[in-house]
Order: C-alpha cells, then sequence, then structure tokens
C-alpha cells in the first residue's frame, strides 16, 4: 500500500506561482480561495527560499480527527478528501492543520465560513469520479485519470514533485546525490508526529 | 464514550460506500496508475531519464473514450515570455476546459510558469473587450465592425491626405504571430511609411544593434536547452526566474548535474541570484565599467584566449587599450563592486569553460546600452566562448513572439529579414511580392521611403514636437496601437498630452489596455477587439529562434478577430488589399495563415527564414518527442537529424531540409548541419586589417580560411556555379546574374550551392570588436542622463545632443543638470513573474491578478528610514520629469541602499487617481494600479533609441 | 431601564459589525458572480470510473517533510504575495494540542462537570425535597418582576438552552450521536446546529445587555447579603430565611455568573464567529474556542442549578418567572425587606390561590413533582 505525497525542493523552488495557478486553472477555484500558496523565507536576502505549500495529506491527519461531523477521510491512495455535502464550516480543521490549508469561502454576514475547500491532489471528492457535480464540488479528478495533482505537472522548475512517496523519495535523493548538499538538512525522512510529545515536530530527525 | 477518540477510522459517508460498490470495477489499481501516470517525467526531468511523454500520452488516450470521447487535443504555444512553452489544450466541443502539461516539448518539459498555467483563461475572457467601441462625447458606445472600419479608415485616410502617411503611426507587437508581423510590416509599407515599430525597440533592440555589429546576427546564439552543457553561468541584468521562470528549469539542471557555477550580476538581490553561487552587486548603469573589470582580470592575468581571439576576433587590441583603464580602483569606484570580488569571478570565468553569458533588460535598456550588449560580447569572445555550445551569448528575448516580430521587420528601419531601408531592399521584397517597385514609392512621401522611421519610444515627441523639428513632413496624428501597452514606455504624463494632441486614437487589441484611459479625450479613439493568438493559427519564434506552430485552440471570442483579419479588412477599406493579398489565398476576410508563411520563406534569406516550411513546422510540433532536450536534435524519425524549431538560419529552401542552426557560430559543424562562422557583414578588411577568419571555418568547408559573402559572381569565380540548377541559374539571371547575392536570390541556389561545399552563404569572417560605424566604436562606460555621481560625469560623460531616427534627442543637455539633490534614489524598474508588459492582458486574469494586488516600489530599509517611511505604507514616487506615482512601499534589502525598485505592470491608476471609472463597462481589468513609467524619465539609446528605465532618480516621500 | 436606552446599542452593535469590513486599500475589482463569460462552467469530461476506495489507509505515516521544511520551525512566517499574510505561516504546531484539548480535554471535563452537578442536585432533592413556602400560600399576589423583566429573562435563558444543547450537539456529536443517526443526518442536524449557535448567540448577547442593565443595580451586594450568606441562605435549616432586598444572595451570585461568563461567552463566541478580525494568530483563535466550549460547558453545569431552584427545588418559585406574580407569603420568607418596600409603595396586588401551611416533618414524595 503507497501513500500519495507533494514534496517541494526549496532548492528549485523560484516562487514563479505556477503551481497556484495551475491549481486554480484545473480546479477552477475562485478567488480568494488559496489552495496552494508559496511562502518565500528570507525574502530578499541571501539565504531566500521558496516553498510551495497546500495539504500535505497527513496519515495522522488532525483534520480527520477534529472534523465534527467526520466527513474528512483517506483514500486508498493516502489522500485526504473531503465530503463537502457533510461540511459545516466551523473552521476547526483549519485550528487543527499544521500547514494552514483549509479554506473557506466567506459566505453571509460576519465572515461566517462557507464549506471548507483544499487541495484534493487532483483527486476530486466523494462523487462520481469527473461527474459534473464533482468538478463543480471539488474540481478535476486527475487521479481517476491516471495523472497526477496538475500544480506538480506544471512546476516551471520541476521543484514541485507529487506521486507515491518510495518513488518521491528515490527521486530527491538522487537529485541530493548529484548536487552533493541538500537543500536545507537532511530532512527527507522526517516524519511530524504526535506520539512523542503532543505536537508536530519541524526539526525532529530521525 | 468520552474518552479519546483518536481514531481517524470512523465511517465515510454512506453514499460514498454505496457508490464504492459500483465504482469498483473501473478503478485504477495502483500499479497501473503509477506505471501511467507523469511521475517519471516530472521527476526526473532534470535526471538521468527524462520525461516519458509517450506513456502519458497513452494514458490519456486511454481515459479519453471513458470520459465521453469528445476531448480534442490542441497543441499551441504558451503567449507570454519567449521560453515558448508548450500548451497542450483538452478541447471539448469547442470549449477549452483544461491544460495539460507539455512534456514532449523539448523547451519546457511540461513545465509553465504562472502565466503558461493560466493562459486557458483567455478563452474566458471575462474582462476581455469584447464589441467594437468608440469613444462618443465622452462615453464609449458599442459599434459594428463595418461601422470602425469604416470611420477609423475614414479618419486616417483623411490624415493620410492632408498631412501624408507619416502622420499616421502603425505600432505593431511582438505578440502577434510571425505572419501577422509579417503580414503588419507589408501593410504599413503599403500605407506607405515607416513609422512602424513594436516592443523590441523598448526590450532588446540595443542588442540587436551591438550584437548583429559584433558578429552578424542580433539574436541569441545559442539555446535555452544549450545552457545545459555550460560550466558557468553569467547572467547580468536578467531576472529570469520570474521573466522567464522555465529558463530556470535548464539553468539549474546544469548548476545540479554539470556543477555549473551561477553567477547573478545585479544591482537588485533577485530571485535569480538567490539561486546563484555568486551575487554581485553594482550601481545601475555601470554595466560596461563591470564587465571591463572582469576583462581587466583575465587579461592581466592571460586568462583570455589568444588563440580565439587571433582567428575570430577583429580589433582587440583597442579593446585592451580600454580595458587597461579599468583597474580594480576604478572600477570600484564607478560601479561599487568589491575588486577581489570581480577577481574570483574573473577566475571563476576563465577556468570553467565553456560559460554562458545570459543578459536581459537590466542591459539593454540604457543609453549607452548599445555598448552595454557589446561589452558582454567581447567578454564571451575574449573568453573563446562564442560559437561553441555551453557557450555563446543567450540572450533571452521578452515576449513570446519578439524574436519573430523583430525578424519579420516591425521595426522603424528594416524590411522583413532585416533588409535596411534601402532601394536595394525595396526591389528585394517588390519581387517577392510580385508588384510594382513604382508603385511601392508612390505610397510613400516624397523622399521618405528609405527614411528610418519614427521609433516606438519616441512617437509621442513625433506628436508633440514641432514639426520644423521632425525629419518628416508633418507630425504624428493618427495612433494605432496595434497591441501594445502604453505604459511599458516612459514619460506617461507627456504621452497623456500627446494622446489628447491625437487626430485619432486607434487601439486593436483582446484588452481595451491603459491607452483607453489614459488621456482625457471625449472623442475619436476606437477599440477593436483582436482576437488571441489561442484564437487563431500560426508560427511563433521562440528566443532561440526555433519556430513553432500554434494550433487554434478555440474560435476567436465574443466579436473579436484575428489580426490578419482585421488587417485584411483595413487594406480592402484603404484599397490595396489585392496588392497585400497577391499571393495569398483569402477565405472570406480571413488570409490563409500558411500562405502567408510561403511567402515570407520565399523572402527571408538574409536570416535563413526560409527552409521552415508550414508543413515542416507541423511536423516538428506533431514530433516533438522525438528531440533531444539537450542538443535540440531529432533522434530516428523522420526528422533525423533536424534541430527542433528549425532555429533560424534554416538555409535554402524547405526542399533543402536544412537542419536549422541551434548554436551560432559553431564551426564544429559543417553548414549543412547548422555550423558556421562568423558573418561577413562589414567588408573583407577595414583600414587595412583583414576583417575575414583566419584559420577558422566550419567543418567540412572546401575553403579552409575565411571568405566574403556568397554572389553569384563568387559561384563563378569559385567554379562552383556550375552545381546550379538550370531554374536556379535562370532565377538568378532574371534578377540581375552576377551582382545577385546570397540574400537576393529568389531561387536559394546560391546558399545550397556555397552549403554543398561546406560554406555559410554569408561568409566566415571575425567578429568585430570595434563598430566604427557607432557613436562608441570601443563600448564606454557613460553615466546615465540621470545620475547620483556628479563626480563621475565629467569622466564619463553622455553623448551630445542630436537629431536621429526623425526626432531631437537630448543626450548632454540633461545631463548637464544636477538632479541628485532633489532625486536623491536611484529608481530602476523589472518584471515580476505573475504579470507580463503593460499587464493589461494579466492583470485581468483572476487566477494571476490574485497573487499580486497592488503596485508596489522596494525601497532600501535605511532610505526608508531617512524618509519616514514605514512598511506598507503609501508613498508618492517623484520623477525628475515631473511625474509621481502613488504606490505602496516595500522595505527590503533586496535593492541596496539609495536604490529602489518598481515593477512596471501596472497601470490604470495616474499620478493618485484611480481611472477605472473610463474603463469601458466590464473590461476593467481586476488590478489596477500606478505605472512605474509615469515616474520615469527621458533617455535613449544613442543607436536604437531605447528608453532608459533602468537607471534614472526618484524622491520617495510618505503619502 | 427600558428598550430606548438597549436599541441604540444594538444599533451600534449592528453598524460596528457591519462596517468592519476591510477597507479596500488596492485597486481591485474581483470577478463576479454575475461575470460575463462565455465559457461559464467549463465542466470536466463526464464520467470515468472512480477510484477511491472509502477506507483509510492501514499505515500510520506522518506527511512526507523534507528539505526545507526541517529548518522551518514552528511560527516561522516567510513572505506571500497574496494579501492574506497569514498564508505566510508554514508550520503552526499548537493546533495537534488543540485538537487533543478539544477532542479529549474538554469533552471529558465537561461531562464530568456536567454530570457531577446533576448528581448534586439529585443528592440535594433527595435529601430536602422541594423547599415549600413554610407559612403556606396566602392567595395574595404580588408583582416581582414586570412582564418586559419577565421577557428578557426568557430571552436570554431560552437562547442560552438552546446555545447550550446546539454547542453540546456539535462537542459531542461526532462520538455520540453519529454513529446512531448516520452521517447525513447527523451533518445536516449539525449544520442547523450550527447556524442556530451563530445566530442565537446574538439573541443571547441581547438579552444579556438587557438583563444587564435592568438588574444590574438590583445585583449590588448590600448589609443583608453577609447573613444570607452566614445562614448559608436557609438552605441549612427549616424555616430559616434570611432576610432580603429585590435578589438575595445566591440569586446575585447567579446574575453575575451569567454576566460574566455570558460576557466572556459572548466575547469568545464573536472572536469564533468573525475569524480574525480581532486577533491574528492562529493561537489565539484556538484558545478562544477552548475558553468558549469550557465557559459554556461550565455555565450550563452551574444554570442546571438555577434551574432546578426555580423549578423543581422550590416551591411557588417559578410564578416568579411565568407570570411575574408571586405569593405574598413566599416573597416575605426569601424576599423580605423587597416585600415592605412593594407593600409600603401601595403597589398592586392580586389573588391568588391559597394553602394552609405544610405539616410539619411532612415529606413529600419526590416523584409528585
Amino acid at each position: 500500500m503507497g501513500k500519495m505525497v507533494f514534496h517541494c525542493d526549496g532548492d528549485r523552488c523560484i516562487e514563479c506561482n505556477a503551481c497556484v495557478t495551475a491549481c486554480k486553472n484545473e480546479n477552477e477555484v475562485p478567488w480568494g480561495i488559496n489552495r496552494r500558496r508559496v511562502v518565500t523565507l528570507n525574502d530578499g536576502v541571501p539565504g531566500e527560499k521558496s516553498i510551495s505549500v497546500a495539504c500535505m495529506h497527513c496519515s495522522d491527519a488532525p483534520c480527520v480527527n477534529v472534523c465534527p461531523t467526520n466527513v474528512i477521510y483517506h483514500t486508498e491512495d493516502g489522500v485526504v478528501l473531503h465530503n463537502k455535502d457533510g461540511c459545516i464550516g466551523c473552521g476547526y480543521c483549519f485550528y487543527a492543520c499544521p500547514f494552514g490549508a483549509p479554506q473557506y469561502p466567506q459566505e453571509g454576514n460576519f465572515g461566517s465560513r462557507g464549506k471548507m475547500d483544499k487541495c484534493t491532489f487532483c483527486a476530486g471528492g466523494p462523487e462520481e469520479a469527473n461527474s459534473a457535480e464533482e468538478f463543480n464540488k471539488y474540481g478535476r479528478n486527475r487521479l481517476a485519470e491516471g495523472k497526477l495533482p496538475l500544480c506538480a505537472e506544471m512546476c516551471s522548475t520541476k521543484a514541485l514533485i507529487a506521486g507515491d512517496a518510495d518513488e518521491i523519495a528515490d527521486i530527491f535523493r538522487q537529485r541530493v546525490v548529484e548536487r552533493g548538499f541538500d537543500s536545507g538538512g537532511y530532512g527527507f525522512q522526517q516524519k511530524f508526529g504526535q506520539q512523542s510529545g503532543g505536537g508536530p515536530r519541524a526539526g525532529q530527525k530521525l | 464514550m468520552l474518552t479519546k477518540k483518536r481514531t481517524n477510522s470512523a465511517p465515510p459517508a454512506p453514499h460514498m460506500l454505496n457508490r464504492l460498490a459500483s465504482a469498483v470495477g473501473g478503478a485504477v489499481d495502483r500499479r497501473t496508475f503509477l506505471r501511467r501516470s507523469g511521475i517519471a517525467a516530472g521527476g526526473a526531468a532534470l535526471g538521468a531519464v527524462l520525461p516519458v511523454g509517450s506513456v502519458r500520452k497513452a494514458a490519456a488516450v486511454e481515459t479519453a473514450p471513458t470520459a465521453g470521447g469528445n476531448i480534442e487535443m490542441k497543441r499551441t504555444v504558451c503567449t507570454h515570455c519567449s521560453v515558448g512553452c508548450t500548451v497542450e489544450a483538452e478541447v471539448s466541443n469547442g470549449v477549452w476546459i483544461g491544460q495539460e502539461p507539455g512534456y514532449d516539448s523539448p523547451f519546457n518539459l511540461g513545465a509553465h510558469c504562472a502565466k503558461g498555467a493560466s493562459v486557458r483563461e483567455h478563452a474566458h475572457g471575462e474582462r476581455r473587450l469584447k464589441h467594437p467601441m468608440k469613444l462618443e462625447g465622452g462615453k464609449w458606445k458599442r459599434i459594428s465592425w463595418d461601422e470602425a472600419v469604416n470611420e477609423v479608415g475614414d479618419r486616417l485616410m483623411a490624415i493620410r491626405e492632408k498631412s501624408g502617411p507619416d502622420s499616421v503611426y502603425w505600432l505593431g507587437s511582438a505578440k502577434h504571430s510571425n505572419e501577422q508581423a509579417y503580414l503588419f510590416r507589408k501593410f504599413a509599407a503599403m500605407w506607405g511609411t515607416n513609422n512602424v515599430d513594436h516592443q523590441a525597440r523598448i526590450c532588446h533592440s540595443t542588442t540587436v544593434a551591438g550584437v548583429a555589429n559584433t558578429w552578424g546576427y542580433g539574436a541569441m546564439t545559442n539555446s535555452y536547452n544549450d545552457i545545459h552543457n555550460s560550466k558557468v553561468i553569467f547572467l547580468i541584468g536578467g531576472n529570469p526566474a520570474e521573466a522567464h521562470p522555465v529558463s530556470m528549469q535548464h539553468v539549474l539542471r546544469a548548476k545540479e548535474k554539470n556543477k555549473a557555477h551561477l553567477i547573478v550580476a545585479d544591482p537588485r538581490f533577485t530571485r535569480t541570484a538567490a539561486r546563484a553561487d555568486e551575487y554581485l552587486r553594482f550601481r545601475p548603469g555601470t554595466d560596461v565599467a563591470l564587465i571591463w573589470g572582469i576583462l581587466w582580470h583575465v587579461l592581466e592575468n592571460g586568462w583570455e584566449d589568444k588563440d580565439y581571439i587571433r582567428r575570430r576576433v577583429y580589433g582587440f587590441d583597442e579593446i585592451r587599450k580600454e580595458v587597461a583603464k579599468w583597474t580594480p580602483d576604478e572600477v570600484e569606484r564607478v560601479t561599487g563592486a568589491p575588486p577581489e570580488q570581480l577577481k574570483r569571478v574573473a577566475q571563476m570565468m576563465a577556468s570553467n569553460k565553456p560559460g554562458t553569458l545570459i543578459w536581459c533588460m537590466g542591459g539593454t535598456q540604457h543609453s549607452n546600452g548599445n555598448n552595454n550588449t557589446r561589452a558582454y560580447c567581447v567578454l564571451q569572445l575574449a573568453l573563446g566562448n562564442m560559437g561553441v555550445s555551453g557557450g555563446g551569448t543567450n540572450i533571452f528575448r521578452g515576449h513570446d513572439n519578439v524574436q519573430g516580430a523583430t525578424d519579420l521587420g516591425v521595426l522603424a528601419d528594416t524590411l522583413p529579414g532585416y533588409y535596411g531601408l534601402a532601394e536595394g531592399s525595396w526591389k528585394h521584397w517588390a519581387r517577392v511580392w510580385e508588384l510594382d517597385e513604382e508603385w511601392l514609392k508612390s505610397r510613400f512621401a516624397e523622399g521618405m521611403m528609405n527614411a528610418t522611421g519614427i521609433p516606438v519610444s519616441r512617437w509621442i515627441d513625433g506628436v508633440l514636437e514641432d514639426k520644423e523639428n521632425l525629419e518628416q513632413p508633418n507630425t504624428v496624428q493618427g495612433m494605432v496601437f496595434w497591441g501594445h501597452a502604453p505604459n511599458s514606455q516612459t514619460r506617461l504624463p507627456e504621452m497623456k498630452q500627446a494622446m489628447e494632441k491625437l487626430d485619432t486614437l486607434v487601439v486593436i487589441d483582446p484588452y481595451p489596455t491603459v491607452t483607453a484611459v489614459l488621456h482625457d479625450r471625449t472623442d475619436g479613439v476606437y477599440l477593436l477587439p483582436a482576437a488571441t493568438q489561442f484564437e487563431t493559427s500560426g508560427s511563433v519564434t521562440a528566443s532561440n529562434r526555433s519556430l513553432q506552430w500554434r494550433e487554434k485552440v478555440v474560435d476567436p471570442l465574443f466579436e473579436s478577430k484575428p489580426d490578419h483579419t482585421i488587417m485584411t479588412l483595413f487594406a480592402r477599406k484603404f484599397g490595396f488589399e489585392n496588392e497585400l493579398l497577391k499571393n495569398i489565398q483569402v477565405n472570406g476576410d480571413e488570409p490563409l495563415v500558411e500562405d502567408i508563411t510561403r511567402e515570407f520563406n520565399k523572402g527571408m534569406w538574409t536570416i535563413g527564414y526560409t527552409g521552415q516550411s508550414p508543413e515542416r513546422l507541423k511536423d516538428h510540433m506533431k514530433h516533438q518527442h522525438h528531440f533531444d532536450k539537450t542538443t535540440l536534435r531529432a533522434v530516428g524519425g523522420p526528422l533525423d537529424g533536424e534541430y527542433y524549431g528549425m532555429p533560424w538560419p534554416c538555409w535554402g529552401t524547405a526542399e533543402m531540409r536544412h537542419p536549422g542552426s541551434a548554436n551560432l557560430y559553431d564551426t564544429s559543424l559543417p553548414v549543412a548541419q547548422g555550423g558556421m562562422g562568423f558573418r561577413a557583414r562589414f567588408g573583407v578588411e577595414h583600414e587595412g586589417v583583414n576583417l575575414l577568419a583566419e584559420d577558422s571555418y566550419p567543418e567540412g568547408s572546401e575553403i579552409e580560411d575565411g571568405y566574403p559573402e556568397f554572389t553569384m559572381a563568387m559561384l563563378k569565380k569559385l567554379g562552383w556555379d556550375k552545381d546550379l540548377t538550370d531554374e536556379e541559374r535562370q532565377t538568378i539571371e532574371s534578377i540581375g546574374g552576377d551582382s545577385v547575392n546570397w540574400k537576393t536570390d529568389l531561387s536559394g541556389g546560391i546558399q545550397r550551392v556555397a552549403i554543398k561545399h561546406g560554406c555559410a552563404p554569408y561568409g566566415n569572417a571575425k567578429a568585430r570588436t570595434v563598430v566604427w560605424t557607432f557613436p562608441d566604436p570601443v563600448p564606454l562606460h557613460r553615466e546615465p542622463l540621470y545620475t547620483p555621481r556628479r563626480d563621475l560625469v565629467a569622466d564619463y560623460p553622455t553623448y551630445e545632443d542630436k537629431t536621429f531616427w526623425r526626432v531631437p534627442t537630448l543626450y548632454k543637455s540633461i545631463q548637464e543638470n544636477d538632479f541628485s539633490k532633489d532625486f536623491p534614489i536611484i529608481l530602476t524598474s523589472g518584471r515580476l513573474v505573475e504579470y507580463e508588459g503593460g499587464g493589461d492582458e494579466t492583470r485581468s486574469n483572476p487566477w494571476l491578478a490574485e497573487l499580486q494586488q497592488e503596485m508596489f516600489v522596494e525601497i532600501n530599509q535605511a532610505d526608508a528610514n531617512d524618509n519616514g517611511i514605514r512598511d506598507g505604507a503609501d508613498v508618492w514616487v517623484h520623477g525628475p520629469n515631473g511625474g509621481k506615482v502613488r504606490v505602496k512601499a516595500m522595505i527590503t534589502d533586496r535593492v541596496a541602499r539609495g536604490v529602489a525598485f518598481m515593477p512596471f505592470h501596472f497601470g490604470g491608476h495616474f499620478q493618485g487617481q484611480s481611472l477605472r471609472d473610463k474603463y469601458p463597462d466590464g473590461a476593467d481589468p481586476i488590478v489596477l494600479g500606478e505605472s512605474s513609467n509615469t515616474a520615469q524619465t527621458y533617455g535613449y539609446d544613442s543607436v536604437t533609441q531605447m528608453q532608459e528605465t533602468k537607471a534614472t532618480l526618484c524622491r520617495i516621500e510618505a503619502a | 431601564m427600558t428598550l430606548r436606552r438597549f436599541l441604540p446599542m444594538v444599533l451600534a452593535l449592528v453598524f460596528l459589525f457591519g462596517t468592519l469590513a476591510p477597507a479596500a486599500a488596492q485597486d481591485v475589482r474581483p470577478p463576479g458572480a454575475t461575470a460575463e463569460a462565455q465559457q461559464t462552467e467549463a465542466g470536466p469530461p463526464p464520467g470515468s470510473a472512480g477510484q477511491i476506495i472509502a477506507s483509510p489507509p492501514d499505515t500510520m505515516n506522518y506527511p512526507y517533510i523534507s528539505g526545507l521544511w526541517s529548518d522551518i520551525v514552528d511560527g516561522e512566517t516567510g513572505y506571500v504575495s497574496i494579501p492574506d499574510e497569514r498564508a505566510g505561516r508554514l508550520i503552526q504546531t499548537q493546533g495537534m494540542e488543540w485538537l487533543s484539548w478539544r477532542n479529549d480535554e474538554l469533552r471529558r471535563w465537561s461531562s464530568y462537570g456536567v454530570a457531577a452537578m446533576l448528581i448534586a442536585l439529585g443528592g440535594f432533592f433527595a435529601v430536602k425535597g422541594r423547599i415549600k413556602v413554610d407559612s403556606g400560600l396566602s392567595g395574595r399576589l404580588i408583582q416581582r418582576f414586570k412582564p418586559h423583566e419577565v421577557i428578557g429573562h426568557w430571552v436570554t435563558a431560552g437562547s442560552f438552552l438552546l446555545l447550550a444543547l446546539t454547542g453540546i450537539w456539535l462537542l459531542y456529536g461526532r462520538p455520540l450521536l453519529l454513529p446512531v443517526m448516520g452521517q447525513d443526518a447527523y451533518a445536516l442536524s449539525a449544520e442547523i446546529s450550527k447556524y442556530m449557535h451563530n445566530f442565537g448567540g446574538f439573541v443571547f448577547m441581547a438579552g444579556l445587555l438587557y438583563i444587564f442593565v435592568m438588574w444590574v443595580r438590583h445585583n449590588i451586594w448590600d448589609r443583608y447579603d453577609w447573613n444570607w450568606i452566614r445562614q448559608a441562605g436557609g438552605f441549612l435549616s427549616k424555616h430559616s430565611h434570611p432576610p432580603a432586598d429585590k435578589f438575595n444572595f445566591g440569586q446575585k451570585t447567579v446574575f453575575w455568573m451569567v454576566v460574566i461568563l455570558g460576557g466572556l461567552l459572548s466575547l469568545s463566541g464573536l472572536n469564533l464567529l468573525m475569524p480574525f478580525w480581532f486577533v491574528d494568530s492562529i493561537e489565539a483563535m484556538q484558545y478562544a474556542q477552548i475558553i468558549h466550549a469550557a465557559l459554556g460547558m461550565l455555565m450550563f453545569a452551574a444554570i442546571l442549578a438555577h434551574i432546578y431552584i426555580g423549578s423543581v427545588g422550590m416551591q411557588a418559585a417559578f410564578r416568579a418567572m411565568s407570570t411575574g406574580w408571586v405569593d405574598l407569603n413566599w416573597a416575605r420568607e426569601h424576599h423580605s425587606v423587597w416585600v415592605d418596600k412593594y407593600l409600603a409603595g401601595n403597589n398592586p396586588e392580586r389573588k391568588g390561590p391559597k394553602t394552609p401551611p405544610p405539616d410539619e416533618g411532612h415529606v413529600e414524595p419526590k416523584a409528585a413533582e
């Protein structure tokens, strides 16, 4: 059993935002909803690095655990999807998510939230694959067509890659070997755990 | 019940389970899935294995039928930058429903930047100009195409009658396809004026002039892909990470796989600089000093390639003399670059070869821009990096077809194919067009046929100057913006006046552009909706000189029409439709695009645009996956040995099947396979010194030395004329016998025979480092017109004022004034990845506009604190010409102390006021903002009239 | 205090929220719903078979993070070009902690609290039974609360109960209700609950403000309170009735509890309702959620006692909030000072039921009430 992952190579990403617009394009994501974003650290100074972030499709996903109506689930590929029909827009998944992935359209007065929207790994939702209903709610289901998420497929420098965890690991390992240095610490196999002490740890080495 | 329940295995929605039962049959099992997916492609693209395009294609074929069966894949090319990324469009029932990565393309390998990934929005077109409109009594009024063509036509003809053809300015576009660009130039010729130009003027005109005058052709010498072979990448005045993001794929590949050193020289610490091994900061406008500073170390240590210089370079001793003046101390005084770093860079470049040198507008947009570009060339020549794979001057052009539009002569000083404005050139094109030369002459005002026109950078002076000061009969009174944003040119306050003074202002564009709103006119403005390149077909030339063919994706939206159709309508109105389209089939109002290609194939001998027939171009698009991703050469298959897109020169006729030339001036290959020496463009000797190559010739050449360009007489002398076919000989004789040369021989026979003997038709010469026809034969540093360094003005003054390109042009009389007290900060400008050019198109695209919603100015922390400016606050940026812009302050160390930067894509605000209400309803871009060029100043290159936007002055105040 | 003075406050509140939308610093006209696009809904190719298997993976890996991620510390914020500056934050780790608080601690301790209160009240009732009017009902009714007071009370009380119920529905729904109701039905109920909670909140806040203004002067501590406290309100012994004004100390305590907890609930609730309007960090949102839920449950438990004493726990007490008219004898026993003032003021009286004093030592069967 594999697991679908995204990986963004900090040494390649140039903040071109192709992933962001590819996502908007493929899934007709409305203005104001950013399923994917590119964050630049040390902007404008040496050490500047950019990284593209969206839902990381965690295996032990906090959003799955917190959802009051239990509509967030894993697919067989380890993709975290949700059923918008059951979403009540409470915002809890956003509070729980370490990566700020869930997005909400503003509906009604007082900024009250509409149904949560997030990266689907281009795998649509619970509806029939590539049905009009699925497309309108979640966007394209590329996985069902045997294609990978468009953001990664269109990445200008191939910084963002997506696919089976083992293959992604191999590709990145090969890159690190070739270039002779890692983009920022030997963190590839790093895990994000809650067993040993409550919160996820970025920086914890295995 | 209330104890911890941290499970994620709670049952999912019941209806999902139900659905599951029916879905299992069609489920894709993991193994199949991974095999089909593009993962190998996406991941390993920079690794040893290159994209497995065919694997993906199979998947598409497999899923399409189950997906309903009516999906068509259309292959076209992104319309934003010059990389030439293939766009795979999914079309269903005439609706563009999706974009797929074009893994087959050797240029982008599936990749896109933000702009390329969003081109499908063109087919939504929410903010497009939807129908012809005219401004009447200050209100936009919808009119029909007939009315539009008639009214505009009548007004322009009235101007022509009253003031002569030169009083109408035809401003073309780098957004046109090659066919449209060619037709546009032809159209302007038949209107009878050389007042025709396009974006290349303000983008790379100094490159084209500088580079062409150094070694023959004014274009990128190698290719994006060839960067893979570089050991050093020296990037100056360019920010490909934002302007050409997909090119960074190739740059990073060289860096990672080839261990290439990436050196970025730029006043601004760009996104590209952040990826560099060496970042070299210097003061804007001191490129020549910086390059001479590096060359000083090279020469001082004897690191230059002496043998190469002997064989292939003319005038290097004069360079030595000039460079000797640029000691490390002097370089530091002028540029601010530390001596030890320059030495390190020089050593790095000298000890790692081949190295490529890349520049963009940071180098070109200066009053001495032609000096900059020539200095870069000299550095590459000194290191022997020219004409080798992994070397070259890789000039990244800006727009998708700015190379093509330049090649096809949408310029005030050339005809298609760089045939200069001279009688011979007109004769040549009259032959191609099968027209009477006398008729052509009759279209022009007396003596204006061979007079260089007004460049786009100066059209406003053509309107505002007194006609006595202009070298043309009358002022400009009619202005046609045919695919050009006004806000990419400097001096907008004056442009506003010029627009208001015009009799007629016409915009032909998919978007209203800032031209629709900048002025306060109430009448005489027409907006005609043009279709985008996704709504028509045609060829486009990427920066590396490769031509690609665009398929039409969807029908023109709303009432828009393709540009060549609009040209036909106007030609009909003006009464020269038959002449314009004599050999071109016209279907209804639309000329057959392929016929236009075939026509320019017949005449573009100078630069080898003759072999790229529509059929060959389409074949190349179809077999993209056959081409090697580094050499661009087809491996096997029907196109075996050809270079992708047949980068020009693709000599001879299409039947000759020349493969194109991937790397210019590469002598390691026979001419028949894309090899050549430098072009013998400047004669055989100058002041008694030989200009032809010595001991250097392309592989397999039967003349093992330099030689001049081929003429019929020369063929006869060599005894090679017997190789001509009867037909070829007949054509040559009918044109002019012995005087016919490789450029004017419509049969292509001279080229064919020369190549048969291993010779380049254009000769084999040395590159010249001294351009004796230019104001500065040896490139000199000259301080910008608006310089903060008054102490350097005496040592490095600018030029004397002069009149050229029909307009008086100021240099010294501006530099004399000290603006630096009131305007102490250097102002430079550049691109953002999300937007392009004037930005009307990209700011109207919600997917892009959302990412950059506010115009800003980058200010160094120290300057901000000195002026009491806080991050995110509104500020006024004042320019010394009186323009000012109200923008948001972004405080960053990206710019050095004393330097400010603004992106130039914004428009729709003017000196603090929003012009949103002035747009036609529903066609206002999503994001508006101040144009940096409102504050940008006077200043033009001494050869090409390139505007000086990269080094001027400003004052920044809190708003 | 009347409606006239209350209304402007409500209006001011509405106005405040209505105009708080961020002023556009930049000139953007985003694409509208009425966009005139030639090709609107670009539909996907219709149905190829789905491949989603609706069961979670059995492996429990964590997200693959790599390269740069390992250098990023919690809260590190970078540059993003979109206007949402918070999007520049790459990692927030408190969410996991918040998750365990919300899912585990909150559910557990809240249920303990409510259970403890129910047990205490049950025990009290078992021991003490229903508190009778010692001297029997007099048949004379005096007006303890005017209609607007009664309405104010019930608006607040009703909305609170609605909020409590819907809040509990969301807090405990997933473990308790969802398995029973099925996901679709529960999700629908939860969505309705959310809307009732969101809008009910404003009713509660209005009621709260109203009762505060109306009753605050009666709830200032006075000289009778100390005595009342010493006698433990008379709850521990029979026939002991410490004097009190309109509200005795017990009622005052309820009042201030409601005002303070209700106020805090309102503030934290508004913060949750309008995410990031008042606070900038996600942590503040998480705290707000935990505080809101915990206080809500605390107040719910406390209100249970109030409900008990106003209904089952004490004879004749409920009348005070149903009609507003109470028996003179009941009033004498519990609010003697107020009664004296009332009678001295020549205020109106009505006739009511009359009963003899209950027998000494008689304990009513619990079930009879």
